[in-house]
């Protein structure tokens, strides 16, 4: 995200979603778009947990459920806390297991106010 | 399309072209990081071919902001190399613009700059870059300050027609991997090889002319220091409704929307577009510009406001950085997908936290499933040293990213409704404001819901009674009985804004929600006793 912006959307699935602070963005043609307009960036990650989703719910599609949480400085704004959540995916090939993100949500701990 | 007929030989010659690209791109990289440029002769071949191509570089300032991929820094050291072309050493010390560009335009007066930057352009060989621009490109151009920044090509224009045809290219070259090309424009205050010395009072002067209604003719305005863009920027980010008004009030102009104006409204349009209001009693200064170049000519009329200095409003001028900025999007409530959606979880959480705040969790027992998984976090400040309203969450936090013990991580995540309900049980007693619940529902399929609910809550007893805390709560659940949701995955996020030093503005909710002593409300205990019937939860209402 902050180093390699153009290459974020390679961890993402085609039909993987983000929820941006309120908005949806659908699919990697839209969530390349999207990454492209947001300002350079500076993360700093404060908190990270994870729990393994449950099959029932995933149909046995091997998955994880991600939170973070730390602060964030986008070019030309303020510094925010945020939140985000991933549900990552496992997709299995014969010779490795590669994660991708099937679901993203990220929000600004201040967004009524930012 | 593709470049290769612009290179001599077959196939093996691009071969071998993208070789030395590729040693180039390690070379460029290890000299392209030091912010202080000193170019001194241009090094473009195309420069030269124009003849007076002498750009003497002052002392050019590319630590510029915009950088949207920045990389951290490599070794500073190391010429800034360019293919054949001789130039000087590059040097960091920070020197005023000192060397002119005399005799860069035909009488000696400056043009609008903009400049050009290549996505990832620090991939390509300049020469080879810029035959693919111009074969795309509808209208012959100059590259200024050709250079390399950080993981980009950059180089300058003198024109926003030029500029504008240098836009249309975006997209529509591929380099030889097949990759699209982007082309980014923006508007550049006057790059320092192109600004004549100008003094600091002479500036401020400016500033105070532009800022003021003021008779022109009092002022010693230099009419060739008026292009100098950086003092007349305004935020006024409204370009598209009015992009005269705004082109000409606000130079800081957003990177997407120069696209925008400009295919919106057209070149032509901008020239002589003044929604504003009319320069109709021209001040001299206008007057005497149109009586030069056609460059100043072109200024005046992109920019006819900044200089209709009598009675006009001017701009406020703003100090901006010379790069245009992105903007974050809009942030927007709660998203539910549907409105089915929404009420199936906005009832979820009613009846979930009037329990949790019941007094008696053991109620949330039918809300799990048998072998759901439970932890909470809250945010790891090593700065903290005063003990907050938090400590009672600290020892059962997980935060793995400080957290290596194995056997604690795995105590930490709770296993199975049992282990998840005592271990709620145990945690503070809340009262949490409904009114303050923003919901983000990011995933939904056939057989899941996954929901972050953010919120506000209250402690209603011990030390901290009082304090008021914020947290995330995001919920996997799955279809349960009777149209109600079964939980498999539960992850609370507990923070204290207070020492965030931001107030979250959920909070002008609370003293309200708060003030009294909650009452169920003859719905309230209708829509628990409902539930309780159709889930078989069991739950004990108490008054506090």
């Amino acid at each position: 995200m902050d180093k390699r912006r153009r290459a974020l959307t390679r961890l993402y699935l085609d039909k993987a979603t983000l929820i941006w602070n309120g908005n949806v963005v659908s699919g990697l043609d839209a969530l390349n778009n999207f990454f492209d307009t947001l300002p350079s960036s500076e993360f700093q990650v404060n908190m990270l947990d994870c729990q393994p989703v449950h099959e029932q719910a995933t149909q046995s599609q091997t998955t994880v459920l991600v939170v973070t949480s730390g602060t964030v400085k986008f070019d030309g704004n303020k510094q925010h806390y945020f939140n985000q959540n991933f549900l990552l995916t496992a997709q299995s090939t014969p010779n490795n297991t590669v994660w991708k993100i099937a679901s993203d949500c990220f929000r600004f701990q201040d967004w009524s106010s930012g | 399309m593709f470049p290769n007929s612009h290179l001599p030989g077959g196939h093996t010659d691009q071969v071998a072209q993208r070789r030395a690209r590729c040693s180039d791109i390690y070379q460029r990289r290890l000299s392209s990081r030091s912010e202080k440029v000193n170019p001194g002769i241009h090094s473009s071949s195309h420069q030269q071919q124009d003849g007076e191509a002498a750009m003497h570089g002052a002392h050019m300032d590319s630590s510029v902001r915009y950088t949207p991929y920045a990389i951290s820094p490599y070794n500073r050291k190391g010429s800034f190399r360019k293919q054949d072309q001789t130039h000087v050493n590059m040097e960091r010390e920070q020197k005023p613009p000192e060397r002119r560009m005399e005799g860069n335009m035909p009488d000696g007066t400056l043009g609008s700059w903009f400049k050009i930057t290549v996505p990832f352009g620090i991939k390509y060989n300049e020469k080879w870059l810029l035959n693919l621009i111009r074969n795309e490109c509808s209208v012959p151009f100059i590259p200024v300050e050709f250079h390399y920044e950080n993981m980009h090509a950059s180089f300058f224009v003198e024109n926003a027609s030029i500029a504008y045809a240098l836009k249309n290219v975006s997209g529509k070259i591929w380099d030889e991997d097949n990759e699209k090309i982007s082309i980014f424009v923006n508007p550049a205050g006057i790059p320092h090889f192109a600004q004549k010395e100008l003094k600091s009072e002479k500036v401020e002067k400016i500033k105070l002319a532009m800022n003021q209604q003021c008779d022109v003719s009092q002022e010693a305005l230099d009419i060739q220091r008026l292009p100098f863009y950086p003092d007349m920027m305004t935020r006024d980010t409204k370009m598209a409704s009015n992009p005269g008004k705004c082109m000409a009030a606000s130079l800081h102009v957003h990177e997407e929307n120069i696209p925008m104006v400009m295919s919106a409204v057209g070149m032509d349009k901008w020239k002589g577009t003044e929604p504003g209001g009319k320069c109709a009693d021209r001040s001299p200064v206008c007057t005497t510009f149109s009586d030069n170049s056609s460059n100043i000519n072109s200024i005046l009329e992109l920019f006819p406001k900044l200089l209709c200095l009598d009675g006009q409003q001017s701009p406020r001028p703003t100090l901006c950085g010379t790069e245009a900025h992105k903007t974050l999007p809009t942030c927007k409530g709660s998203f539910f997908g549907s409105e089915m959606l929404k009420n199936l979880v906005l009832q979820f959480l009613q009846q979930y936290y009037l329990i949790y705040d019941s007094g008696d969790r053991q109620g949330l027992l039918s809300a799990y499933h048998d072998e759901a998984c439970f932890s909470l976090s809250i945010p790891f400040n090593p700065e903290d040293s005063a003990p907050s309203s938090l400590c009672k969450y600290f020892k059962d936090s997980r935060n793995i990213k400080i957290l290596k013990d194995p056997y604690l991580k795995g105590e930490l995540l709770r296993h199975t409704k049992r282990d998840i309900v005592d271990s709620l049980s145990a945690l503070p007693k809340t009262q949490h404001d409904l009114s303050s619940f923003l919901v983000d529902m990011w995933c939904q399929t056939e057989w899941m819901l996954c929901f972050s609910v953010n919120g506000v809550f209250k402690e209603v007893e011990g030390q901290s009674q009082g304090s008021v805390l914020a947290f995330t709560r995001t919920f996997i659940a799955t279809p349960g009985s009777s149209s109600s949701l079964c939980i498999v995955n539960d992850k609370l996020f507990v923070w204290d804004t207070s020492h965030q030093g931001t107030q979250s503005a959920l909070f002008t909710l609370v003293p309200t929600a708060f003030s009294s002593v909650p009452a169920f409300s003859q719905e309230q205990q209708k829509m628990v006793q409902v539930f309780s019937v159709q889930s078989g939860m069991n739950y004990q209402l108490s008054q506090k």
